[in-house]
């Protein structure tokens, strides 16, 4: 019996083959890569030699002495920050709407799909679409302003930098608050139906139910929705380097993603500054996770978990000194 | 022993699984191998349209003893988004028996094959055993396109087209405020020169009329006319000429002599059919802007257009044609014909003489302005858009005075940050300075060009 385990666990290793191959020469090989010509001169379009910097952290210096790379980690912030608000609020409501067992809402498949749908259209469609829809001095959106009579004169959105964040931000929320949603009702959902049969028979009303019921209940899931957004948000590049071209008057759309795309792409081929931001941000990413984690955790039942800790060591310390 | 079969396939399958996939990278080559029949040679050839393609495939058509020696595998990349250039560069660093045997490169990053990082990698057409200096000199091939092509004393890529622009402009509108639309009188009108064009500019203005669609399509002129490039030893150079298009940029927004348009959006197409804010007396560009753009865009005023030498030469635009160092040496003579036959050869039998009539194709393709002079002068460039005049009369002489001489790799990048720093001054929410330091620290920032 023992020998037969044996043998299905070393097929458990060749099963795992090709999984371990791709990773080790498709992510891990580049990432260590990166790792590795942050610190060298690596430069140029053909070039495959490179020295490491007398100075290992040269490239990381200059990158903080570079002002569009700091703007870009503003920019990240600040778009992340006006999409990930709002997209969190309605994802959240519309969640409690839909799994409110009061409220019996008809038709809540189709809504579930139709909030859901823009995160199916490619990224890329969705640039070009809001830029056509954002065109001046001719396009849907100015002939709209116009026929309204909110605007006399032709609105040239992508030249206001305020603007073009605003359309960054607005179409991250536009294509994430459905999936955020999903989520949610997911998470509501998994919240055991006794607890909100108890608040109901204490008389809590609707309010009353989500912020001492719902909200504490979803906690968990919360944070892994603001973990993951906060993740993709800071990595932003599809939309904004599609929508705008360039990126945006005065630098306004570049995020930090695009910002490395312009320093290893755009002409001069500075694979070695290109790596070194992308530590920066890895490093940023990584932080700030650490950070949000350990504000969001489960301060309860991390209280527990130092009793017992505790307990544990007072018993082994009694132990002890009994023998 | 039931059982161990059993294992031994789930073994098999594993591998199998395992192989197929390791297998992956090489199975391109097998098909190589099993396309080619008998003996024939393939070339590899790479482009961003299937123009080039297409002139080669009419090649294998016209001359089947071609057909039987080579073969040609294409691979057609679009430039959208860059994705042309990393993957060429790859083909091309990787070598081997896949590597590309000719390829194509547009004008807006062209040098970097010809005089930038990829120019080693470029063959020499004399080395190729074409004798191009002196087929240059007999085709008559526009100076800035040679320019463009040679990496120091050696051609290393050339065209079919000539890209040298022209003033594109209404006829009726010329008439209604000049009283004539003869091309001549009209050039005298609006040039040479800026100022010329700006007063001309102010007239159309008295008339209800837009000058030009956008401040980009003046761009397209001046960005090739000064006598320096962006960079001079190392440095990021502004040359006057730049300099000087700021403030002409601000000149047309503040009087109005615009729309305001970017170049490939909705209203720029608009003002080519006269349906924009006002209409538009003339837009800025070489033949094919006529044939591939204006020509489906212009609705009902095609036929109300025509062509004028411009204020200054310039050129927008255009294919190159290179060879491989590395390329299979046993295709060498094939490549050597193939490039001959698109760039270089101005007999009637010869690309450029079709692609200048219109009948390489059966279905009467466009007429198009080509690179020799000789093949445009005997050749007839009358087109219904343009009110039946002969657009080759203007294009051969927009093609000699075109300037190919201050290209840099980086200008794609740099024209853009420049273009934006300039709309930004011209729409007044910048000082000139502001605008010309913001755009030295873009080019700083991103490209790590020093700037003083």
């Amino acid at each position: 019996m023992k020998k037969t385990k044996k043998q299905y666990a070393r097929y458990g290793y060749l099963f795992s083959i090709p999984f371990v191959v791709s990773f080790l020469t498709f992510n891990l090989y580049p990432l260590l890569y990166t790792v590795v010509i942050s610190f060298t001169d690596l430069k140029g379009v053909a070039a495959t030699e490179f020295h490491f910097l007398p100075n290992l952290f040269q490239n990381y210096i200059d990158a903080f002495n570079n002002p569009s790379f700091v703007t870009s980690l503003k920019n990240t912030v600040f778009i992340w920050g006006i999409n990930f608000i709002p997209q969190i609020v309605l994802a959240l409501s519309l969640a409690v709407w839909f799994t409110n067992k009061r409220m019996k809402i008809k038709g809540v498949g189709i809504f579930k799909v139709l909030f859901y749908m823009p995160n199916i259209i490619t990224a890329a469609s969705i640039a070009i679409l809001f830029s056509a829809f954002f065109e001046a001095p001719i396009g849907p959106m100015n002939d709209l302003l116009m026929r309204l009579g909110l605007s006399s004169k032709t609105v040239y959105f992508f030249r206001d930098a305020l603007t073009s964040q605003g359309i960054v931000a607005f179409i991250q929320f536009w294509m994430w608050y459905g999936v955020t949603m999903i989520v949610l009702i997911a998470g509501i959902n998994g919240i055991s139906p006794t607890i909100f049969e108890a608040a109901a028979i204490d008389g809590a009303n609707g309010i009353q139910t989500f912020f001492m019921v719902t909200f504490p209940s979803l906690r968990p899931i919360l944070l892994y929705t603001l973990v993951t957004s906060f993740v993709g948000g800071m990595q932003m590049f599809d939309i904004p380097r599609l929508l705008v071209q360039r990126s945006g008057p005065d630098n306004a759309t570049l995020t930090t993603s695009v910002y490395i795309y312009n320093q290893a792409f755009s002409g001069s081929y500075m694979f070695n500054r290109a790596a070194a931001a992308s530590m920066i941000l890895f490093f940023i990413i990584a932080v700030c996770s650490a950070i949000l984690f350990y504000i969001m955790r489960d301060q309860d039942a991390a209280a527990l978990k130092k009793i017992q800790k505790a307990r544990a060591k007072n018993e082994k310390q009694a132990r002890r000194s009994g023998a | 022993m039931k059982k161990k079969t059993r294992n031994t396939m789930a073994l098999l399958l594993t591998l199998v699984m395992a192989m197929s996939m390791m297998a992956g990278c090489g199975s391109k080559k097998a098909d190589n191998n099993a396309g080619g029949s008998g003996p024939k040679k393939t070339i590899n050839l790479w482009s961003y349209t299937d123009e080039v393609p297409n002139m080669v495939n009419r090649y294998l058509e016209l001359h089947p003893e071609f057909g039987e020696k080579y073969e040609i595998k294409t691979t057609v990349i679009a430039t959208t988004e860059g994705a042309y250039q990393p993957a060429l560069d790859q083909a091309i660093l990787g070598g081997k028996t896949d590597a590309p045997d000719i390829y194509a490169a547009e004008a807006a990053f062209v040098l970097k094959y010809t005089q930038g990082d990829m120019a080693s990698y470029a063959m020499p057409y004399s080395e190729l055993g074409i004798d191009v200096d002196a087929k240059i000199e007999e085709a008559q091939i526009a100076p800035y396109t040679v320019d463009i092509g040679k990496r120091g004393e050696d051609v290393v890529g050339l065209g079919f087209q000539a890209t040298g622009g022209a003033v594109i402009y209404r006829r009726s509108l010329a008439k209604e405020v000049w009283g004539t639309d003869d091309p001549t009188e009209v050039a005298a009108q609006i040039g040479p020169g800026w100022e010329k064009f700006m007063s001309a500019a102010e007239e159309m203005k008295a008339k209800g009329y837009a000058m030009v669609s956008g401040g980009g399509d003046l761009w397209q002129v001046i960005r090739n006319t000064g006598e320096q490039p962006w960079i001079v030893d190392d440095k990021l150079t502004i040359d006057p000429a730049r300099d000087r298009f700021m403030d002409l940029h601000k000149i047309l927004y503040d009087n109005g002599y615009m729309n305001d348009t970017t170049a490939w959006s909705d209203a720029w197409f608009a003002d080519m059919s006269g349906t924009g804010e006002r209409e538009v007396f003339c837009f800025l560009g070489p033949a094919w802007l006529i044939n591939y753009v204006m020509a489906s865009n212009a609705g009902e005023t095609a036929g109300d257009w025509a062509v004028a030498v411009p204020p200054e030469g310039f050129f927008w635009g255009g294919t190159w044609l290179l060879a491989n160092k590395d390329g299979n040496p046993e295709v060498r003579d094939g490549v050597a014909e193939l490039i001959e036959w698109i760039t270089l050869d101005s007999s009637d039998d010869g690309l450029q003489y079709s692609w200048a009539n219109g009948t390489l194709f059966e279905d009467n393709s466009t007429k198009d302005a080509v690179g020799s002079g000789t093949v445009m002068e005997r050749s007839n460039g009358e087109i219904e858009f343009l009110g039946g005049q002969n657009m080759f009369e203007i294009f051969i002489e927009a093609g000699e005075y075109a300037n190919g001489k201050i290209l840099t790799q980086y200008d794609e990048t740099m024209n853009q940050y420049f273009i934006d720093q300039s709309t930004e001054y011209a729409t007044g929410s910048k000082t000139k300075e502001k605008a010309i330091k913001d755009f030295k620290q873009m080019v700083s920032d991103n490209l790590g060009i020093a700037i003083e």
